[in-house]
């Protein structure tokens, strides 16, 4: 872990899913570009985004408000957030703040996708 | 805050691992988790909790330079690692007076998504919930807290 790390939030469809593939750090200063890459995966009526944790470096309570702040969005569009690629201290991390009951958490890429794709 | 909470017996002749002292900048956690990181691995704690205690030392550092030290590049946050045959400690101290525990609302994910609470505020929950004892005092203006992880209980902060 260094506090060099270009941080990144590449998005690709996958079978109609939009999928969020996070390389670096979520912190506060990430705001911005998570916004916006939620913003590309979300378009074209999907129902769910899928966020890709296998490139994550560093996630701060700073970034654990800012998964918050997507969940209330994806709510509010009727849309449902799934996750895959999470760190056992990550899953841990999860399981504390209870975000794991609001985001759906799988273990690869594919199982997220076709949860994302029955709704 | 005087309030201290202790799970876990003090050892009365801490050994010093590691001590430094950090500019108060957004960011300046990530020293502090990697220069702890260093001091501690020769001890073989478990991954799991290494990481757990990499994270509150994280959150604990963060909380200490922009609440204590307000960002303040003059007033600076001081990191001292040390410890005993079965545990691990790391003191973080700053220049404020600490939170009084009834200020601080328990993080609920669904508070925060029905808008009823802010979408932040994990740091404290977090640091309480990865470590075995959190100990805080305040004395001179200036404010500790201490983080303590046993390095014979694999499954504490599970």
């Amino acid at each position: 872990m260094t506090d060099t790390t270009a941080t990144t939030f590449d998005v690709r469809d996958v079978e109609d899913v939009g999928v969020i593939d996070i390389t670096g750090d979520i912190t506060p200063a990430s705001d911005d570009a998570l916004t916006t890459a939620y913003g590309k995966a979300s378009q074209d009526g999907a129902r769910a985004v899928v966020l890709n944790f296998t490139g994550l470096d560093y996630m701060n309570s700073g970034g654990i408000g800012l998964l918050v702040q997507l969940l209330v969005r994806a709510n509010r569009s009727k849309h449902s957030l799934k996750a895959f690629g999470l760190t056992d201290h990550y899953r841990q991390i999860f399981e504390l703040t209870r975000l794991d009951e609001a985001i759906g958490i799988h273990e690869d890429e594919a199982a997220a996708v076709s949860a994302a794709n029955a709704g | 805050m005087e309030a201290s909470t202790t799970r876990g017996a003090a050892n009365p002749d801490p050994r010093r691992l590691a001590g430094f002292t950090l500019r108060a900048e957004v960011g300046g956690e990530r020293a502090a988790i990697e220069r702890v990181r260093d001091a501690v691995t020769p001890l073989g704690l478990p991954s799991r909790r290494l990481e757990a205690l990499q994270t509150a030392v994280g959150e604990a550092t963060m909380n200490a330079m922009e609440h204590g030290s307000g960002y303040d590049p003059d007033k600076p946050v001081e990191v001292l690692v040390t410890a005993t045959e079965t545990a691990v400690s790391v003191a973080i101290t700053d220049h404020g007076t600490g939170v009084d525990d009834r200020d601080v609302e328990l993080p609920d994910i669904d508070a925060k998504l029905r808008g009823d609470q802010s979408p932040r505020g994990w740091g404290l929950f977090l640091v309480r919930s990865l470590v075995d004892d959190l100990e805080e005092t305040t004395e001179g203006g200036r404010h500790t807290v201490t983080l303590t992880m046993r390095l014979e209980a694999e499954e504490a902060a599970s």
